[in-house]
């Protein structure tokens, strides 16, 4: 045997080795529900509104408007899971007058895991006219979620945050959480955080504080973290005409770039704006981190321009103007063919993951003003 | 490090070469021969290391090996040998240079990582699915103390111990093409593209273990050898929360010694 046989051997034997001691598959641990069966989406297709939002606690689907609470109540919605997971309904509650909040658990197929999710049925809504968002029904689990109840009392999960995305790092406190300093009762407290030792090996040294009418897929936080925040719902029940609210905001230091490094003479400043944009209501694109600004769907826009650093609450009252030479048309409104984000952000190109850490923004009472014609 | 061990190895063979080629009787010469007589015997010897730093047994949640490659690990050391009275037992002891390293790119499935933040701010938790790339490169300053048994006049044994000191080390790794889950399997889901980690800092200072080999000498100075080192401490802390499972240094070593 040559030199070079007996290394090829040596190499081979080791591996061998190593691979001779693979254990028997463990059973699985996850216990997700990945989907709802799309036969039962068929099935169900006639007062079913949009796809199902599926989160790792929750799964929301809507309805179409005249649905009846009771029907609702008796729906038995099939789900995919994790190979070998049990599921297990619990419990099936009204909520409010336009939904019904249904809880089940599953199992892991090694018996070891479980969870809860809550499964909901809402008859979509739109947001109320001359009410502004106060930011008032939260919820905590490691970190807050936000949501809205209609006057029916319905709870609506509308408003996202990066939390989720942030709790990977292990570090506290997280970059969207609720203050009680609001101009009334509680407020939103933006701010920009350092993302330790993970941020740093996943490539995102830092994470601004975020808050937003959208969903946030924590799936694609890491790897494609600008699809990560999905910017609107297609809530609108009018022409916007003007975003109001207040805020008042600190710059941090140090302005940093995406590899962290300081930026000399670059001020961090924050971001407010509300876009309104098309969809197809059949087949919902929400816009995300990479074209919410750009995309040739907008129709309106309203920005904060010049925020600079107020220390008190300061309000802002910006219009909506009309982007891509667009005019919002009412039969479009009509047909559903038009979709509205809020967002505010404590690092304007914290998408990027370029801001300074510290940097901290307060808003609330974030109303929309709407054309009542 | 390896460069330093390449250019020991190259000097220690053409010393070695050099003393045979001139043939002359010296006084070092005659010094060594009084002190084979009485039983001493000085050597050097030069290996390759082949091995793992490796869990034992096999954790479940590493599911496949993909690819291993071995590294150019050398050795070189100096030991004396002691013989007992005219009998076949002896002792040896000595010093080694060695590195124990080696890239492995395995497949994991639900694998319990924890990491502290290096500010102290906070730990990372999670569950691991995908694959995962790892280099390690020690480089040990080892102490071996042997027994020795003289089969006859071609083959012996032996079999001890040895302890290590770190000289430097390096543990790096890369986990990639996969997903994490936030502090167990049923907590938020993420796709990981690449994530990269270095725990050279954490690796302990001190390893020791058990040593048996064989020795064929060849010639009247050269010797073939093969011998196997087994770890008995991990490389990391016990507690140690970023690599869940003890990882233990197995290395054969193949070589040649000279025996002045």
């Amino acid at each position: 045997m040559t030199r070079n046989g007996i290394t090829t051997f040596l190499f081979i034997a080791v591996t061998a080795i190593f691979t001779s001691c693979i254990r028997e598959e463990a059973p699985n641990a996850e216990c997700d529900i990945i989907a709802v069966k799309e036969s039962w989406l068929q099935e169900n297709s006639s007062f079913l509104s949009g796809k199902p939002i599926i989160s790792n606690n929750a799964v929301r689907l809507y309805v179409k408007e005249g649905t009846s609470i009771d029907f609702l109540k008796s729906l038995e919605p099939e789900f995919e899971l994790t190979y070998g997971a049990q599921i297990a309904k619990n419990n099936i509650e009204e909520n409010g007058g336009r939904g019904v909040k249904m809880s089940y658990t599953t199992t892991s197929e090694d018996g070891a895991w479980s969870k809860n999710y809550e499964v909901t049925f809402t008859i979509q809504s739109v947001i109320e006219t001359g009410k502004p968002f106060s930011f008032e029904h939260f919820r905590f689990q490691r970190y807050h979620t936000w949501y809205e109840i209609d006057a029916s009392g319905t709870e609506l999960n509308w408003w996202a945050s990066g939390n989720a995305g942030f709790a990977f790092t292990g570090k506290k406190p997280f970059p969207t959480a609720v203050d009680s300093t609001g101009v009334s009762g509680n407020c939103i407290k933006l701010t920009t955080c350092d993302t330790g030792s993970f941020g740093n090996m996943a490539g995102m040294p830092i994470a601004a504080g975020n808050i937003f009418l959208g969903e946030f897929k924590s799936a694609s936080a890491m790897k494609k973290p600008l699809e990560a925040t999905r910017f609107g719902l297609p809530i609108i029940p009018a022409e916007p005409t003007r975003l109001r609210g207040f805020y008042k905001y600190t710059a941090g230091e140090i302005f940093t770039d995406k590899g962290k490094n300081p930026v000399e003479n670059k001020k961090d400043t924050c971001s407010i704006y509300s876009v309104v944009y098309e969809i197809n209501p059949n087949d919902f694109v929400s816009l995300d981190g990479a074209n919410v600004l750009s995309s040739d769907r907008i129709v309106l826009v309203a920005q904060l321009e010049n925020p600079g650093e107020p220390t008190e609450w300061t309000e802002f009252d910006i219009p909506y103007k009309n982007a891509n030479g667009k005019i919002f048309d009412l039969e479009k409104l009509q047909r559903g063919e038009y979709a509205i984000t809020v967002v505010a952000s404590s690092s304007k190109e914290g998408a990027f993951f370029e801001g300074a850490v510290g940097s901290t923004l307060y808003v609330d009472e974030i109303e929309i003003i709407w054309n009542n014609k | 490090m390896k460069r330093i061990l390449t250019a020991i190895l190259a000097i220690a063979i053409a010393a070695g070469l050099d003393a045979q080629t001139k043939k002359e009787v010296s006084d070092t010469d005659k010094n060594l021969i009084n002190a084979a007589l009485k039983g001493w015997h000085i050597r050097l010897s030069a290996g390759y290391n082949i091995g793992g730093t490796a869990p034992l047994p096999m954790p479940r949640e590493i599911r496949g090996i993909e690819s291993y490659n071995p590294g150019l690990n050398l050795s070189i050391e100096g030991t004396v040998e002691k013989m007992f009275g005219k009998g076949n037992w002896g002792m040896r002891w000595g010093v080694r240079l060695e590195t124990k390293g080696m890239t492995t790119k395995a497949e994991t499935k639900n694998y319990h990582m924890e990491a502290w933040n290096t500010d102290g701010s906070g730990q990372v938790i999670g569950a691991f699915t995908g694959k995962v790339k790892t280099d390690v490169n020690n480089t040990y300053l080892t102490l071996p103390v042997l027994a020795v048994y003289r089969i006859n006049e071609r083959w012996n044994i032996s079999a001890g111990a040895y302890a290590s000191y770190l000289l430097d080390g390096e543990f790096t790794g890369t986990a990639y093409d996969g997903y994490i889950r936030d502090q167990n399997p049923t907590g938020e889901y993420t796709d990981v593209t690449r994530a990269e980690y270095d725990f050279s800092e954490d690796i302990r200072k001190f390893n020791w273990g058990l040593q048996a080999g064989v020795e064929y000498k060849a010639y009247k100075h050269l010797a073939l050898f093969a011998n196997l080192q087994w770890s008995m401490n991990g490389i990391f802390p016990s507690d140690y929360g970023s690599v869940t499972f003890t990882l233990y240094p197995i290395y054969g070593t193949l070589g040649f010694t000279y025996l002045f």
